[in-house]
């Protein structure tokens, strides 16, 4: 039997019993119980500290909305023919002002140490990054090691719809305490490639294309026209990359670097990681325009 | 966001050795949509007197046309361009008269006086007038647009080095702000020829 205690419920005074999923905090070293997760409740997992407060919903919107996690960001995911093609912008904002370009390195055998919005779970699901910066990394990185302990328990490896789910049901039980997650879940498993859409409200969708983001509207426009099933894997990065800096010039909290991945049966691999800037005036190049008025003559002093 | 980043903009006028430069971005947005990347901020008065104007994009193109309606007068009567310190105290002027329900602008006016000696000023949205003798900024961005203008700035440029510092102020401050950008717009004035020229830049 396991003798720990659960320090959330003991120390909540108001009285509040809260269900949270706290099956997310786990300790790494291994526990021998019976059954599986039958008693989320007495875990004994080291969970999250709650404020005494008496409006307890109310004050976490207030500090939430200090924070303001805006999903100023485009991500993008498709399924088609030869798997799915995933594709994020790199801009981090907090408001207006844009705090820091998340470098990508273009050259794509480089190791992804510096992939932001894309989080490699494993190495055959990727997840994208919308909402807040730290709740996508936490519960992204969380989701990973869910998925790992799977395999090890089972013997094999989970599949997207198994790893969605997780996601989804962590996420629905902190609902209304100001998380803020847009990801979408996108691998290839036995049954072939899968996406699923995931977010902070605590929905779950399954599906062939989305986008997520204060530039989803734009980026949508470029993809649901130029896409078609039977594409090959240079066509569909080439319509994700331009769906991603077409959200970049309309979008003022999009920017940076389009990243591209492309998740076939052997896992995932990034294709490119073009400068905006740079894509613009390639698709757009300046011509030298005629000079129209030239005034030679000078008035003198 | 506050009224004044409603369409974003940022501004610089800057003084050099008896010449000046004045430099906007081009991009008119809406919140976080863009909606045009040739939006122009900088206007003519004379020959020698050129105000941008930042802030809300109605207020600044209804206060161009009032400025330029009094400066026609002006000529008329006066027979003669105004000179830029007057012309600062004319739109100071107008924009305390609406003290009480003020035109969301924030003008930035540069412009050659008397024996083409180079002016600058701004002022904020209800007419506090702030003369400086190197660099006014405005804008969305104006807080990057400060630092940049203070580490590039040299007293006494020459019309040349002055339009590759105010290039590049305003190209790095702007790349710092979701709202200003896409492109920019530089006049360089001096008391033979002004040269207007527009930059390229990131277009995100």
């Amino acid at each position: 039997m396991c003798g720990k205690h659960n320090l959330l419920l003991e120390t909540l005074a108001s009285g509040l019993t809260m269900k949270l999923d706290t099956s997310g905090l786990e300790s790494a070293y291994p526990v021998l119980r019976g059954v599986g997760d039958l008693d989320d409740a007495i875990q004994g997992a080291p969970a999250f500290e709650l404020p005494n407060a008496s409006d307890f919903d109310g004050f976490v919107k207030e500090a939430m909305a200090e924070l303001k996690p805006a999903k100023g960001t485009t991500t993008l995911a498709f399924i088609f023919k030869e798997g799915v093609m995933v594709a994020a912008d790199s801009r981090a904002s907090m408001g207006a002002y844009i705090c820091e370009w998340l470098h990508e390195l273009a050259n794509p055998a480089e190791t992804s140490q510096t992939v932001k919005k894309i989080i490699e779970i494993n190495p055959y699901m990727l997840g994208t990054m919308a909402g807040g910066a730290a709740d996508c990394q936490f519960w992204h990185r969380n989701l990973g090691i869910k998925c790992r302990l799977h395999e090890l328990a089972n013997k094999r490896r989970i599949s997207v719809t198994g790893a969605s789910k997780l996601l989804a049901n962590i996420l629905y039980s902190y609902r209304g305490m100001g998380l803020s997650v847009g990801t979408m879940i996108a691998g290839w498993d036995e049954t072939g490639p899968a996406l699923y859409y995931v977010d902070s409200e605590g929905g779950r969708l399954k599906g062939n294309r989305f986008s997520v983001g204060s530039g989803s509207p734009y980026a949508y426009g470029v993809l649901d026209s130029g896409y078609r099933y039977d594409m090959s894997v240079e066509e569909a990065a080439e319509l994700a990359r331009r769906a991603i800096y077409h959200a970049t010039y309309r979008d003022g909290a999009s920017g940076g670097v389009a990243s591209v991945y492309h998740v076939g049966p052997n896992g995932w691999k990034k294709l490119s990681g073009d400068d905006v800037g740079e894509l613009h005036y390639k698709y757009y190049p300046v011509t030298p325009s005629t000079v129209e008025q030239e005034m030679a003559e000078v008035a003198g002093p | 966001m506050s009224i004044f980043e409603y369409n974003g903009s940022a501004l610089i006028a800057m003084v050099g050795k008896n010449c000046f430069a004045i430099a906007s971005d081009r991009r008119l947005g809406v919140q976080l949509q863009t909606i045009a990347t040739d939006f122009q901020r900088i206007y003519q008065i004379h020959d020698k007197l050129y105000i941008g104007l930042s802030g809300l994009a109605t207020d600044a193109q209804t206060l161009y046309q009032r400025l330029v309606f009094r400066h026609k007068l002006y000529q008329l009567r006066e027979e003669r361009d105004m000179k830029p310190e007057t012309f600062a105290s004319l739109v100071s002027a107008i924009l305390y008269e609406k003290r009480f329900g003020p035109y969301f602008c924030q003008p930035v006016i540069a412009g050659l006086g008397d024996e083409d000696k180079p002016f600058i000023c701004t002022m904020d949205s209800i007419g506090a007038k702030e003369l400086a003798k190197d660099f006014v900024v405005a804008g969305s961005a104006s807080e990057s647009l400060y630092g940049a203008c203070e580490t590039m700035f040299k007293p006494d440029m020459e019309p040349e080095e002055l339009f590759e510092t105010v290039s590049h102020a305003l190209m790095s401050s702007v790349d710092r702000d979701c709202l200003s950008g896409w492109g920019g717009h530089v006049y360089v004035v001096t008391p033979t020829e002004v040269k207007e020229t527009i930059l390229k830049g990131r277009m995100d």
